[in-house]
Order: C-alpha cells, then sequence, then structure tokens
C-alpha cells in the first residue's frame, strides 16, 4: 500500500520511469544537435585559427608547400651537383579555401532547384487539381518511391547510364529505326555558343585560344541533374500538403470572380507562396548535404570551372575523398573539419528557415516525412 | 471585343498550362519508371547464387557478408533508434505540457533530420572511432541510429497526436496511472502508424553509405563482432563501383537491385501495416 | 522481438568466443594491391587461423590509419614525411619501413583510333598536367611520334582524387622534369591540380576514368593498364630512349638504389628519374611500414603474425611479383629488409620472424 503511492511525491513507480525515460530521451535529441556543433567545432580550431576569414575567401586547396627555385645567373634554376635536384630557396607553406567546395555546391544545387522546382510544383498542383480522385494514392507513393532510391544506387545510375548519355558530342543513337538525340551535353553546349553573350559557358580558354570544352558527362551538369531528380519528391510532397491545405474559399472565389484554372492555380501558390517557399530550401539543403551521388557523378576536381560542363567538387564529395587521409597532417584535417562545419552551419540554417516558413510560427507540421 | 481576347487567351494559356502539369507528373513518373526498370533489368541479368553465397575472395565473388552486414547494422541501429526515438515522441506528445523542453526539442528534431549524413559520420568518427583505436560496427550502427532518432521522435509525436483525447480522458477516468494510460491506450491506438513511421527511418537508413565510410568502413570477411570493421552493401557497392572490370560492375547493380528489394520490402510491409482496419485493438 | 533481441545477443556471444584467429587489419596503397591480394591470400593458405584484411584506399589513408592505430600496417608508395614520422613518434614510437616490391607508374590513354605505343616525355606530360596541351594533335606530342596519325580528340587528363603514394611518385618525377610544374604544383600525396582535369578514387578509379572517356590519359601502375587491355606511353627515359614498363626496365631503375640506401640510411629511396638505358623513368618501390614496437597491440600472436607475413612478402612472395607485373627486390635489397625486420621488437624483447 505504501511503496506505491507517496514514493515518489504521489505518483507510481511507473509513472516516474516513463517520464524519466521518455525525458531523457527528448533531452538526448539535444545533446545530439550540440554534440555535433561542439566536435566539429574543435576538431576545425586549428584551421580556423590559423586562416582565420581567409579560409571562406580563398580557393586555392594545396596540401603541399610549393617551391620556390633559386635562379642562377642565367636565370635557371642552380642544381645541386651531387643530388642532381634542383635548389629550393624557401616554400610557399600549404594553403586551404573553402570557396571551390562552396562553388560547386552552390551551382549544383541551383541547376538541381532550376530543374526541380517547376517540375514538383506542376506534379503538385497535378496532384492536387487536376488528378481524378483514385490516382493521387499511387501517383504520390511513385513520386515518394523516388525519395526511396538509396543514393548510391543514384550514384551508380548517375555513373553508368545518364553520364555516356548526357555526355560526349552531339549525337544520335538508334533504336532500330528510331532515332534518339544522345550527347545532350554536346547539343547544349551546341547551343550556348551561338547564344549571343553566353558563348563562354561552353568554351573554355587555352593558351590564349578559345576552345569548345568536350564534355564528358562527369562534371557539374549531371551532379545538377541527378541532385534535382532526388529532391523533387520533397519539394513535390511538401508542396502537396500545402496546396492541399488551401482553404476552399480562395479557391472558389477566384473562380467566383472569374478566373481560369490555371490563374485559380496562381492564386493557390500566392497564397502559399512562403510554406512552398520552405519547400524549396527543404530541397535545397538535401541537394547540398548529398554525398555519394554527387561524388561518383562529379569529376572531383578542386577547382572553380567556368562552364557547369566542367568537373568540380562539393563540400561533401570532398570531404568523403579526402577525409580518410586527414590524420596525417593537422592543418590538412582542421581545413577538411573546417569545411565540414561550413556545411553542417548551411544545412542548419536552411534547415532552420525553412521550418519557418512551412510550419510557421505553430508546432504542428506537415514535416513529419 | 478586347475583352474577349483577353478570355480566350487566359483560357487557351490555363489550358495549356494544365496540360504542362499533367506532363510534370508524367515526366517525373516516367523518370521513376526509366530508373527502376533499368535498375531491375540490369540487377536481375547480373544476379546469380553465387552472390547470395559467397565472399568477394572467392570465385565468382559474392556479397554474402555484406549482405549479412547490413541487416545486422541496421538491426542495431534500430535497436538503439527506434526505441530512443520513440521515447522522445513519447515525451513531446504526452508530457508537452508540463515540460520546458518539447518545444525545442521539437525544432530540434526537424532540424537534425536534414543534417547530411556525412557529417554525423564525421561526428562517429571523432566519437566513437579514434578513442576506441579502430573501425567498428558499432561506430556504424550508432551514426545510423542517430539519423534514425529525430524522424522517429517526430513522427511518433504526430501519430501520437492523432489519438483522441477521449481515449486518455477515459483512461485516467477509470484510474489507470499516466504512464499505464500511455502505454497500454494510447500507443496501441497508434500502433500502426508508429510502426510506419520506424519503418521509415529503417528504410532510409538501409540505403546511406556516407555515415559508415568512416566508421564501419567495411570488411571483405564474414564479421559478427561489431567491434571491428563492419561489411556492409552500400560501401561494398562503392568499393565496386570504383572497379575498372565489367563483373565487379555487374556485381555493384546486383547488390543495388538486393538493397533496393530489402528497401521496398520494408516499405510494403509498412503499407500493409497500416492498411485501414476495421477496429481498433 | 524479443526473440531477435537474444538471437542477436546469442550471435554475438558466440562469435567472441568462437573467433580465436588472428585477425589482421591493414590499408593503404592501391599501387601494390593486385599482389598484395594475392600475397594475403596465399599466406592466409598457409597461416590458416591468419586473416589479413587490406583495405586499398591510397597511401594517404593507410599512414592516417596506422597514426591513429586503426590499421596494424600501412601499405604506402610514398615515404612517410618528417611531419608524419613526428607523429609516428607521438603515437607509438618509431616506425619501420620496408620496400616490398618495386613498380611502374604507367601513362595509359584512351585513344581507338591509335594502334601501337605513344612516345611520351616528362615535359609533355607535365605540360598537359598543367592544362597547356589540350588535344591529342598538339605539335609537341606530334614531334615525338613522327609517323603516327593523332587525332584532334581533346585530351582530358585524369588525376588522383585521394591521398596517393602513386600520386607522390608521378608528381615527384614531374617536378624532375618540368620547373614549370614543380613551381606551380610540385610533389606530394595529394596536390592541388591545375583546372580541367578529372579524378578517379585510387588506382582502379583513374583506371576507369580513362576507360570511359575517350581521349582521356590518367597515371596507373602498370598491372592495372595490363588487367584491363587499356594502351599506355612509352616514357621518355635520362638517356634519352623510350622505354616500355616492365619489370626488368623497372629493376634496370633499381641498380643504383642499394647505394642510395646506404649513403642516406634510410630504406625509402625514390627509383624515379634514374640513369641507365634500359630504366623506366617513372619506377618506385612501395613500402610496407608497421611500428617498430608491436607490443601496443597487447596480442604477442597478432605481432607475430605481422612479422611473418612481412618475411614472407619479401621472400615467397617475391617470387610472384614478374607474373604480376611488379619487379622483384634485388638479393642486396632483401638483405637490408631482412637487417630491418630483425629490429621489431614486441615490448622491448625481439620478435623475429617464425623460424629465424
Amino acid at each position: 500500500m505504501l511503496a506505491g503511492r507517496s514514493l515518489f511525491g504521489g505518483r507510481s513507480f511507473s509513472d516516474v520511469a516513463l517520464h524519466s525515460a521518455s525525458t531523457a530521451c527528448a533531452s538526448a535529441i539535444l545533446l545530439m544537435l550540440v554534440a555535433l556543433v561542439v566536435v566539429l567545432f574543435i576538431a576545425a580550431a586549428p584551421s580556423i585559427k590559423h586562416f582565420g576569414f581567409h579560409f571562406l575567401v580563398t580557393s586555392e586547396w594545396r596540401p603541399n608547400p610549393l617551391p620556390v627555385l633559386k635562379l642562377g645567373a642565367n636565370g635557371k634554376p642552380i642544381r645541386d651537383p651531387i643530388t642532381r635536384m634542383k635548389v629550393v630557396d624557401h616554400y610557399i607553406p600549404p594553403n586551404f579555401g573553402a570557396v571551390a567546395s562552396l562553388y560547386g555546391t552552390a551551382l549544383t544545387s541551383a541547376l538541381a532547384l532550376v530543374l526541380a522546382v517547376p517540375l514538383s510544383l506542376g506534379a503538385a498542383l497535378f496532384l492536387v487539381r487536376v488528378a481524378p480522385g483514385w490516382m493521387v494514392a499511387p501517383v504520390s507513393f511513385m513520386v515518394e518511391f523516388l525519395a526511396a532510391i538509396p543514393s548510391i544506387a543514384y550514384g551508380l545510375w548517375g555513373m553508368f547510364v545518364l553520364g555516356p548519355w548526357l555526355g560526349g558530342d552531339a549525337r544520335w543513337i538508334h533504336f532500330g529505326f528510331i532515332p534518339f538525340p544522345a550527347g545532350i551535353e554536346g547539343w547544349l553546349s551546341n547551343i550556348l555558343r551561338h547564344v549571343w553573350g553566353l558563348r563562354w559557358l561552353a568554351e573554355q580558354n587555352v593558351n590564349g585560344v578559345n576552345v569548345p570544352i568536350s564534355t564528358t558527362g562527369r562534371d557539374i551538369f549531371i551532379a545538377g541533374v541527378v541532385l534535382g531528380i532526388m529532391v523533387i519528391p520533397i519539394i513535390t510532397a511538401i508542396g502537396r500538403d500545402v496546396l492541399k491545405n488551401v482553404p476552399l474559399a480562395q479557391i472558389e472565389g477566384s473562380i467566383a470572380l472569374g478566373a481560369t484554372w490555371w490563374q485559380s492555380c496562381i492564386e493557390m501558390v500566392k497564397f502559399s507562396r512562403s510554406a512552398l517557399f520552405g519547400a524549396v530550401i527543404l530541397g535545397l539543403a538535401r541537394a547540398a548535404g548529398e554525398t555519394m551521388a554527387v561524388l561518383m557523378v562529379m569529376g572531383n576536381s578542386m577547382t572553380i570551372p567556368t562552364s557547369p560542363f566542367q568537373p568540380g567538387t562539393t563540400m561533401a564529395a570532398t570531404l568523403a575523398g579526402e577525409f580518410p587521409e586527414a590524420s596525417t597532417n593537422d592543418l590538412y584535417r582542421g581545413a577538411l573539419m573546417e569545411v565540414a562545419l561550413i556545411l553542417l552551419i548551411m544545412s542548419l540554417a536552411f534547415n532552420i528557415v525553412a521550418r519557418y516558413l512551412v510550419v510557421g510560427k505553430s508546432s504542428r507540421s506537415a514535416m513529419a516525412h | 471585343m478586347l475583352a474577349n481576347i483577353h478570355i480566350a487567351r487566359a483560357k487557351l494559356i490555363s489550358r495549356i498550362m494544365r496540360v504542362v502539369c499533367v506532363g510534370c507528373a508524367v515526366l517525373i513518373v516516367g523518370t521513376l519508371t526509366l530508373i527502376t526498370g533499368y535498375l531491375l533489368a540490369i540487377g536481375i541479368h547480373s544476379l546469380n547464387w553465387s552472390f547470395f553465397v559467397n565472399l568477394p575472395q572467392d570465385n565468382p565473388p559474392g556479397m554474402r557478408n555484406s549482405i549479412e552486414g547490413t541487416i545486422i547494422l541496421v538491426a542495431l541501429a534500430s535497436l538503439v533508434g527506434i526505441p530512443m526515438g520513440m521515447l522522445a515522441g513519447v515525451h513531446l506528445s504526452e508530457y508537452e505540457s508540463n515540460s520546458r523542453l518539447a518545444s525545442p526539442v521539437r525544432f530540434v528534431a526537424d532540424v537534425l533530420a536534414g543534417v547530411p549524413s556525412i557529417v554525423v559520420g564525421i561526428l562517429g568518427y571523432e566519437l566513437l572511432v579514434v578513442p576506441a583505436g579502430t573501425y567498428s560496427g558499432w561506430a556504424g550502427a550508432l551514426a545510423l541510429a542517430f539519423i534514425m532518432i529525430p524522424i522517429v521522435a517526430r513522427t511518433t509525436e504526430e501519430m501520437l497526436r492523432l489519438v483522441p483525447g477521449s481515449y486518455r480522458e477515459a483512461s485516467i477516468a477509470l484510474g489507470a496511472t499516466k504512464a499505464r494510460t500511455i502505454v497500454s491506450v494510447v500507443i496501441p491506438s497508434a500502433t500502426g502508424s508508429i510502426v510506419t513511421g520506424a519503418m521509415l527511418a529503417v528504410a532510409r537508413v538501409a540505403g546511406e553509405t556516407a555515415p559508415l565510410l568512416f566508421t564501419a568502413v567495411g570488411s571483405p570477411y564474414v564479421v559478427h563482432n561489431p567491434s571491428k570493421p563492419f561489411p556492409s552493401l552500400t560501401l561494398r557497392i562503392y568499393e565496386l563501383s570504383n572497379e575498372p572490370s565489367p563483373e565487379a560492375r555487374a556485381q555493384a547493380w546486383s547488390g543495388i537491385l538486393v538493397l533496393i528489394a530489402l528497401i521496398f520490402v520494408v516499405n510494403l510491409g509498412v503499407r500493409y501495416f497500416t492498411r485501414p482496419r476495421r477496429t481498433h485493438r | 522481438m524479443l526473440k531477435l533481441f537474444s538471437a542477436m545477443a546469442g550471435m554475438l556471444a558466440v562469435a567472441a568466443v568462437a573467433s580465436a584467429d588472428v585477425e589482421i587489419q591493414a590499408g593503404g596503397a592501391t599501387f601494390p594491391n593486385p599482389i598484395y591480394q594475392q600475397w594475403i591470400k596465399d599466406f592466409g593458405a598457409a597461416h590458416g587461423d591468419v586473416k589479413i584484411a587490406y583495405a586499398a584506399k591510397g597511401s594517404g589513408a593507410g599512414i592516417s590509419g596506422l597514426l591513429d592505430k586503426t590499421f596494424d600496417f600501412a601499405g604506402s608508395d610514398a615515404p612517410m614525411s618528417a611531419e608524419e614520422l613526428a607523429k609516428a613518434s607521438a603515437a607509438g614510437g618509431d616506425v619501420v619501413e620496408v620496400p616490398s616490391v618495386a613498380g611502374a607508374v604507367v601513362l595509359a590513354y584512351d585513344l581507338p583510333s591509335v594502334n601501337g605505343q605513344l612516345n611520351l616525355s616528362g615535359s609533355v606530360i607535365a605540360d598537359m598536367y598543367l592544362g597547356k596541351i589540350k588535344s591529342w594533335d598538339d605539335p609537341a606530342i606530334k614531334a615525338l611520334n613522327p609517323g603516327v596519325t593523332l587525332p584532334s580528340t581533346p585530351l582530358t587528363t585524369v588525376h588522383r582524387s585521394d591521398g596517393s603514394g602513386t600520386n607522390f611518385v608521378f608528381t615527384s618525377f614531374l617536378c624532375t622534369q618540368s620547373d614549370d610544374f614543380q613551381t606551380k604544383v610540385n610533389f606530394g600525396k595529394t596536390v592541388n591540380w591545375p583546372e580541367g582535369g578529372q579524378a578517379g578514387q585510387g588506382n582502379q578509379g583513374v583506371t576507369q576514368a580513362i576507360q570511359k572517356t575517350e581521349g582521356a590519359i590518367g597515371y596507373i601502375e602498370l598491372n592495372y593498364a595490363l588487367q584491363n587491355h587499356i594502351a599506355f606511353a612509352l616514357v621518355q627515359n635520362n638517356a634519352g630512349k623510350f622505354v616500355q614498363a616492365s619489370p626488368d626496365s623497372v629493376s634496370a631503375a633499381g641498380d643504383g638504389a642499394l647505394k642510395d640506401m646506404d649513403a642516406q640510411k634510410t630504406l625509402a629511396v625514390g627509383l624515379w628519374d634514374r640513369d641507365g638505358d634500359n630504366a623506366y623513368p617513372i619506377s618506385s618501390f612501395t613500402y610496407l611500414i608497421c611500428y617498430k614496437d608491436l607490443g601496443y597491440l597487447k596480442d604477442k600472436a597478432k605481432a607475430q603474425a605481422i612479422v611473418d607475413y612481412f618475411w614472407y612478402a619479401s621472400h615467397d612472395g617475391q617470387k610472384e611479383a614478374p607474373d604480376l607485373s611488379y619487379a622483384p627486390l634485388s638479393s642486396g635489397v632483401q638483405s637490408r629488409v631482412e637487417q630491418a625486420l630483425k629490429t621489431i621488437v614486441y615490448d622491448g624483447q625481439p620478435l623475429p620472424p617464425s623460424g629465424q
């Protein structure tokens, strides 16, 4: 009688146990975020201290020092008579900067959104305003199945199927008698070179001459396409939920005022524009954080290419590719961790903004996806 | 007169845009069909019995250890992630009124769900691999659990909220403690949907590669001890994707097929669990 | 649910008890991976209770793993730098670095319309990677290959994306051939490649990138080019001759190595840019590295297995080198390796290879 009663201030043991356990787990979630930020910050500290703000504006990523050779009287490097090696005057120390990775992340994400946003909005409008009732569930399922495909499958498909199709010169391939365009990048490149002002997108400067870029299908463009496909389900799903919640009165009202179907759609989109924008930002966050698919199709070149038809790299891909050797050099490891920290902060920022836009100040959400 | 032209044009645009919207949906569904169709076709083409039975060193090479590895890793991750996530979800839903944690935790859970998985892997490396001096299956499983917990927490919370308040009130009125109410009344009412949320999280982490890159790291052998470097289907596929030989590529496609089949089975299981039932038990 | 938990627990318990095997975790260079995998198989056949897992993830990952002790030994084509040696001292003391085989870095390319092998020189290769040569019918390439019709295909260079000993060897060679390359890129396991090239992960990734892109050229170990039937170039050596990479031409490059090893008091000696008519100019040793005092492993059987494996690699394993297109160690180098292996200790006590 006594045991279950006043021991815990009138509550039973099971009450206290469940309450404590659930509170502990909930606090664990807070701890997880803190751990993430703190551990990355500490690990990035050597680099932050060394480079400071310059890290964010430097595009060079050089883990090895560069020699400045000692020149002789004739302007040629002096050679050590015994080892025959050129004599070094002094070394320029290693230098790291996040700009090349940031640029790649920004460009691929932008390409992904350019592809995904119109398609997703169109599909969301289709699901909410066009599709007959029986079609909504199966089509939604299929769109969401795109999200269930693991990113490594996208990477493999991008490497061996999409890449060869997109890359290479503009050509036609034949399925029996049916010709089918291939070398899409080649086609785009040919078109761009004839569009005034956009020529530079398809050319590169070699020894002073502008030469068309050879499109290999392993570049920023294909990474953008693959990311776009990966991001479509998110924007479509949230878009559909958001548009579904537009009050009927809005829609009926605009039709009553003589709007066409499309004009009433525009009204719906205008009504929920902040939530839709939030959906787009969520897609952006997903695209920016994607690792495997990008790593496998992007060509991994730590440079800032002028054209999307050249290889590049993103922050996530740099991390995945170069992290294993990080322990050998403190500054190198710190620089990689700083890139990871920037990626984390960027993704947190996107997710926070998106949450406000989609959910507003209320705590219920359509975001439990 | 002028008005008629405007109206006609607006109507035309409307009709065109309607078709465009249908086109968008068709394009998306078509792309999905193309991708999954290709993966299925080429995966089945390269699949053979030895794939499931042999190890990478055998001839012909197989992926038995990687398939086992993924199943074990996901099981271990779920062992940690699902209970913790569910308990957190219970807190967010049932204890919200007297908790200052609920609101920030909900916010943080939503935000954490969107963190890039490679960053989680790096965290796992720093906290679990370096101090232990070895890569391990535990590190991999815990990194996966890290991804699962916020997702499971939020879906559990949402599903519990859908349970009508009258159920809780009736239970309390009958003299049950709060804990008893939650465990015996609220949760069972939402079992199907909670399981859905958990299984969706499971399917998600089964396909993850990046968090395992620096934690479990992969192994060519059959490994059952999670304190050692641990094999995984996704890691093995990634390794194979870099190999130049056509056999390696064929293996990679088969691996993808098996992985997608696993994920699809989980997803289908989810749909089965959440099919509309006539009565609640 | 409960049944599943107890089944898992049971399985783990059984596994923990049943594995009395010695398990060695190693990793590193992809350059020697084909022969290391062969050695692991053969060594494992002779020593049934030893399981070695060698993760070919690049020399950088290998050394990194050795430093944070996630690898019990590492493979690397690049000798450890002063900074890495200092870190190793702090982490576990001195290291033992012994060459296992020598190999060749070849320039493999994808040009279906060209039959036979092209001639290339170090300075032309450097210009390719500096972005100065962008197509295959460039005059510089034509000059080295009179009589060959070169297509106007654009030239795409492929480099390593991961920390690589092969990269170290290749860039070291190019530094001796081109001042421009040395001042703009320099050498190392990871360098800042000028714009335009693609990257592949590991020797195998570069091989694959070359295969998939017409007009691509990349640097890979000889075995990878032969196994995958990819054409590779003859490279001009110091004597002005265009030499085909092979175990013989690599051995020719290794001729002067012994002298340098004794002069520099280290086994880590570069084989690139060596004199000799038949010497292949982009040759290199590849090294097996472990800590000198293996007491930190807290497992004498494992330490013994490591020493035995290194001994196997430098003795019985050498017979398999030419079949896989690697050059075996000369007897002089082999005896230096034996001396080094005999310095390995376990908690201060000598740990000779079994049977020595």
